[in-house]
């Protein structure tokens, strides 16, 4: 692993409201409100910007090549554009992809695009066609499992374990209520888990409707630049200190027996490990989850961490990721309040980075954030992990 | 930018009209094979490969995340993986980027597309369209080529001679590659009189359906030599896009390709491209597109296609020694073919259709319907 | 009555019967009960059948084959769009009972209910009057408006425009400039463009009185006025199409060796030459060894469960369109003679469902006729059950 060429700043965010409500716009104008936020955040004009990268998953919209569509919202006209895409993590790939262009010193200033309109489609089963048409595509219901339900059932106890969950769910619902962007915040309260936990509709096994994410609308648009460039335009860049990307095999054969290790947690471990983080929950200010359901939001927060034994659940029952506690987690309400797919891994990177500018507005975690974490979710179980800073200066290791 | 970047080795399928043996996940292992045998390359944790480009299409493959369905084929199980949505040869440019970056130094690329698994690759392309007003009229990528190919020759005066010359140039080469799908030598009058498909395309001015999947193995100049004693040299990188809809997008403009190749030649310092460059691989799904293609590229003067055909520029100037994509590869791995046989060229491994003393080469790979998105890569020894 | 958004949960029920689309009901046979609670609400019974539908306001909910529990604000703002009904539901604030996929199906059967539009009033005109004044246009002008307007709905008003600004006054001056008279409706319309001025006067429906000179100017003082909801007023076209693309999936040989053995009633899985992993299906190449797996092993028939889904949630399944029927569960079983991690998913027998734990064995169902694909297994069911 050498070092990075070159330092990537952020220095332009802008994102559409999440909604399932947006049959006043097609997709490219759809892109071009994110588009244009990103820009006004930035200061910048679109002939400033050199490259466009543009993501979401082509069949949930059956668009075939959508770039080329798009164009006329994105604002890649005469530009270089890349179209990359990976599963649920494409918006945060696309972080990824905008990060290795300007740091290749390929170009100065880049744009990322990502979003989805999956009202526009079936989304659960989009999803189930991702499995193979002969086989798994039979079986699979979306993105839908209780198989994490159950494993943390059998570890900590029934009422234990569904207590944490749905409490993680109310957390999340009040953070959702702090910002205007989500699709949804039900005003829930905490006096509401044992009625949610026992009435809200089963969907598989112990996942209830509650626990799961919702299907949006929108887009987000990013604006990253060079060390140099970004520090010219920028009153206060956002910097990428490092990624990494694990992905796993086509089959979901994950459930149902002991897995050496998630992508989760091997890729926080590695991450960590070259960046010199030995305890990641002490260094981290704040944590942007992908988090599709409460029953993984709280389970990953484990592996995420590298946490050992009920830890994870402590921090829920403690009130320690709520915005006000002592480790933030989703401030912005995360996946589980607003889910347009290929935009929503990004969003978690952009919501990070406004926490470190401190201009998230009211879901601004209320002390200083320096050290971001951010990660998104897709495939068969696969991870990104990001890690923003607010100063450039941190310790390079070998 | 430093440092430079390699590509260590390739390999494809023989590209083929209707793979279906195999599922696309056989057909990506069957090139990655190769590169590990030829290579060594292995995907230790510390010093082999750790970052995957793939190319597929959802649609092509009717499966929501296409890449996820070739995970394990292409070794990505607790790896990186990151999917190219637009022809392959973008992926070539992404993977120079991860490396240069610093964030990688051993990428592999896989790119692969079995047209012959829908019914009509023509309804896929449908599906490119705005669904509002393109797509219900009908428009697909062979249709929008015909009337580019119509108003490009009301431009620059191409002929069904020239056009013939084209196909025929292509079978001749195709013929000798043993990758090529079409190798069948046709004679002009065969071209000129071979059944419309579209007018004014007729079917042999068509690339055939096609399967096929290729791969390359990139690393940094540092670790390149692991790899192979032969690295060539990616010099040279640009891709550009133009408007959507047809008559926004001016039909017989090379607008995209212009900034395209601009930048790659830039990066290269290309002055004059044609005196620049050994070999010549351009993306021609349907004859008209080579000189048409060529003119942006400048690699003759603009409305000077059908001269430049008639003159040898195909021969003087190596165009297409593969057979080019007339001769068969599909449609989201046409310009990584193009970098393949580039490669193959600069290293001295093209067997029967070998140019002497390659130095340099240009791939050139088109996204889109009519050249909305093109991408122009520089190779050398 | 009470409403919410301007709209009473009456007018929407009301309106069923003339919104129905017989072409969306074709083929159910289903009573849609709804039980709407708080102020204006009600019990309501519609009954779909034979592509006709029969709406009742009736407390005898009986029979229903799926009934909604939702407060009257609630639905009216789900029939209008203003509310997301899955939100509603997610949060608790709609129950329902029977079978869900049937109120999934309903938007089908109805013509989105539109609210009758409100008339524009002659208040609404004069409400913003002076912020529609274009003092651009008034320069050095002094000049007072009288506007007399009759019927119900009328009233008198005078604009004072004098340095660049315009003021509003009730009442009429004996000294204004111009009057209009004119009745509500005439001046109503006049202001939308439904009435041209030059037929109001000829047909004496409107009259000026004072300098008519003036009344020349009139028009440019003033930005033309919009009704406050037109914006709304554009109708959104959601454009519907299923797109369909014929496919034709190859097996390749090793999950062609897989399909062409269910017809034989035997189970195969391949075996990783470097780590011995077994997989099932087979796949061509290990995703731990990355490498060819060649090795092909009968597993099974019978082994245990690791992981039952039950499932709640109806998805479509994308090869058929068709909605699957809930609860069913899918099984992951680990196959006698396999290695733990290659279990077998497939599903497991209605009857099985809530009686059937991990751990237990199970056995595969064949069907009868099999012919190389998923449903050549019918489902897993418990031996000797």
């Amino acid at each position: 692993m050498g070092h990075k060429n070159r330092h990537v700043g952020i220095i332009g965010i802008g994102q559409t409201t999440y909604s399932s409500h947006r049959e006043d716009v097609n997709q490219p104008e759809m892109i071009q409100e994110a588009v244009a936020l990103a820009l006004k955040d930035s200061g910048l004009k679109i002939d400033d910007i050199e490259c466009v990268v543009h993501g979401n998953m082509e069949l949930f919209e059956m668009i075939h090549q959508p770039d080329i569509w798009h164009v006329l919202g994105d604002g890649g006209y005469g530009k270089d554009a890349y179209r990359i895409t990976t599963g649920g993590t494409t918006g945060i790939t696309l972080v990824a992809a905008a990060d290795n262009l300007v740091a290749s010193g390929m170009y100065d200033i880049v744009m990322a695009i990502g979003f989805e309109k999956l009202q526009e489609g079936h989304t659960t089963g989009g999803i189930t066609n991702m499995a193979d048409p002969l086989w798994g595509r039979s079986l699979q219901t979306g993105a839908l499992t209780g198989a994490t339900a159950k494993d943390m059932i059998n570890e900590f106890g029934e009422d234990r374990a569904r207590r944490a969950a749905m409490r993680h769910r109310i957390t999340l619902d009040k953070h959702a209520k702090l910002n205007p962007n989500s699709h949804r915040s039900f005003g829930l309260e905490y006096d509401q888990v044992e009625d949610l936990m026992d009435n809200s509709p089963k969907l598989v096994g112990e996942l209830r409707l509650i626990h799961m994410c919702s299907q949006s609308d929108g887009a987000c648009a990013m604006i990253f630049a060079s060390e140099k460039k970004a520090k010219e335009l920028s009153k206060h860049p956002v910097w990428i200190r490092d990624h990494i990307t694990v992905h796993r095999e086509e089959t979901f054969n994950l459930f149902g027996h002991d897995v050496p290790e998630l992508t989760h947690h091997y890729a926080a471990r590695k991450l960590f490990e070259r960046n010199g983080i030995k305890v990641p929950r002490e260094y981290f200010d704040v944590f942007e989850m992908y988090d599709p359901s409460s029953w993984w939001g709280l389970d990953w927060l484990r592996e995420f961490l590298l946490l050992e034994g009920d830890e994870h659940l402590r921090m829920i029952e403690n009130d320690d990721i709520s915005i006000n506690g002592s480790f933030p987690l989703n401030p912005s309400g995360g996946v589980i309040s607003a889910n347009p797919i290929g935009a929503t891994a990004m969003v978690r990177v952009a919501e990070a980075a406004m926490q470190i500018r401190g201009d998230a507005g009211g879901h601004q975690i209320p002390r200083e954030v320096k050290h971001a974490l951010a990660s998104g979710f897709g495939g068969t179980m696969w991870t990104v992990l990001f890690m923003l800073e607010k100063e450039l200066g941190w310790e390079e290791i070998d | 930018m430093a440092k430079r970047v390699a590509i260590c080795a390739v390999a494809q399928t023989k590209y083929e009209s209707n793979m279906w043996h195999k599922r696309f996940q056989e057909m990506c292992f069957d090139v990655i094979e190769p590169i590990i045998q030829k290579t060594g390359v292995n995907w230790d944790e510390d010093n082999g490969i750790r970052n995957i480009v793939t190319c597929s299409d959802d649609i092509f493959d009717a499966r929501t995340i296409s890449d996820n369905a070739v995970t394990d084929a292409v070794g990505a199980h607790y790896r990186g993986e990151e999917k190219m949505a637009q022809d392959g040869i973008n992926g070539i440019g992404y993977a120079l980027s991860c490396i240069l970056s610093g964030h990688d130094d051993v990428v592999l690329l896989v790119g692969h597309c079995k047209e012959s698994q829908s019914e009509s690759r023509n309804m896929i392309t449908n599906l490119a369209f705005d669904p509002f007003f393109c797509r219900p009229i009908g428009l697909d990528y062979e249709n929008t080529a015909a009337l580019q190919a119509r108003a490009y020759a009301a431009k620059a005066g191409i002929t069904e001679e020239q056009l013939a010359k084209v196909v025929v140039n292509a079978r001749k080469n195709a013929s000798k590659n043993p990758y090529a799908l079409a190798q069948e030598l046709v004679t002009a009058e065969q071209v000129m009189n071979s059944p419309m498909l579209c007018d004014p395309i007729r079917e042999l001015h068509s690339y055939p359906v096609s399967d096929g999947a290729v791969a390359f193995l990139l690393a940094s100049e540092d670790r390149c030599l692991e790899y192979t004693d032969k690295p060539v040299w990616i010099t040279g990188f640009g891709n550009n896009i133009d408007s959507y809809f047809l008559g926004d997008k001016v039909l017989t403009s090379n607008f995209a390709m212009k900034r395209a190749a601009a930048r790659a030649y830039k990066m290269a310092a290309i002055k004059d491209p044609s005196k620049s460059l050994n070999v010549v691989e351009i993306t021609d799904r349907y004859a008209y597109q080579l000189p048409l293609w060529a003119e942006g590229l400048g690699l003759c003067d603009e409305n000077a296609g059908g001269r430049w055909i008639d003159e040898g520029g195909l021969e003087k100037m190596n165009v297409n020694l593969s057979g080019g994509m007339l001769a068969g590869n599909p449609l989201m791995i046409g310009g990584m073919s193009r970098a393949a046989e580039a490669v193959l060229q600069l290293r001295g491994e093209a067997e029967g259709r070998q140019v002497a003393d390659a130095k340099r080469a240009l791939a050139h790979g088109t996204t889109g319907p009519v050249g909305q998105h093109q991408a122009v890569l520089i190779l050398e020894i | 009555m009470a409403t919410y958004f301007g709209i009473a949960v009456d007018d929407i029920f009301n309106t069923m019967q003339a919104r129905f689309r017989p072409e969306g009901a074709a083929g159910m046979d289903a009573v849609l009960a709804y039980d709407i609670t708080g102020d204006g609400g009600g019990c309501w019974k519609i009954t779909v059948k034979d592509n006709t539908v029969k709406i009742e306001n009736t407390d005898d909910l009986a029979g229903f084959s799926v009934k909604t529990t939702v407060d009257a604000e609630t639905f009216v703002g789900i029939s209008i769009g203003k509310v997301d009904g899955m939100s509603a539901f997610s949060s608790g604030k709609m129950k329902v009972e029977g079978d869900m996929s049937l109120l999934a199906a309903s938007p089908r059967l109805f013509n989105r209910f539109t609210p009758p539009k409100k008339g524009v009033t002659v208040h609404d005109i004069f409400a913003t009057l002076v912020e529609r004044f274009r003092p651009e246009n008034a320069t050095d002008l002094d000049m007072t408006i009288g506007y007399n307007i009759g019927g119900d709905d009328g009233g008198q008003w005078t604009a004072v425009i004098k340095d660049g600004k315009c003021v509003l006054e009730t009442g009429l001056r004996a000294d204004a400039t111009i009057t209009q008279i004119v009745t509500a409706k005439d001046f109503v319309d006049l202001v939308l463009g439904k009435l041209d001025p030059m037929v109001a006067i000829g047909a004496g429906r409107l009259r000026i009185a004072g300098d008519m000179k003036a009344a020349g100017i009139v028009p440019k003082l003033f930005a033309k006025f919009t009704p406050a909801d037109a914006g709304e007023e554009q109708e959104l076209i959601v454009l519907k199409r299923n797109i369909s693309v014929n496919m034709k999936y190859s097996t390749g040989r090793h999950l062609g060796m897989f399909l062409d053995a269910l017809k034989e009633k035997k189970i195969i899985a391949n075996i990783c030459p470097k780590c011995g992993r077994y997989q099932l299906p087979p796949r061509e190449v290990c995703a731990e060894c990355r490498c060819r797996v060649e090795d092909f092993k009968e597993v099974g028939p019978g082994g245990v469960i690791t992981l039952i889904e039950d499932v709640y949630y109806a998805s479509p399944d994308p090869l058929t369109g068709e909605t699957r029927e809930t609860p069913y569960g899918t099984v992951h079983v680990l196959l006698d003679g396999c290695t733990p991690d290659c279990t077998f998913w497939h599903f497991l027998k209605n009857e099985d469902l809530g009686n059937t734990k991990e751990g237990d064995r199970v056995q595969p169902v064949w069907a009868e006729k099999r012919d190389g694909g998923v449903h050549d297994i019918l489902y897993f069911e418990k031996e000797n059950g």
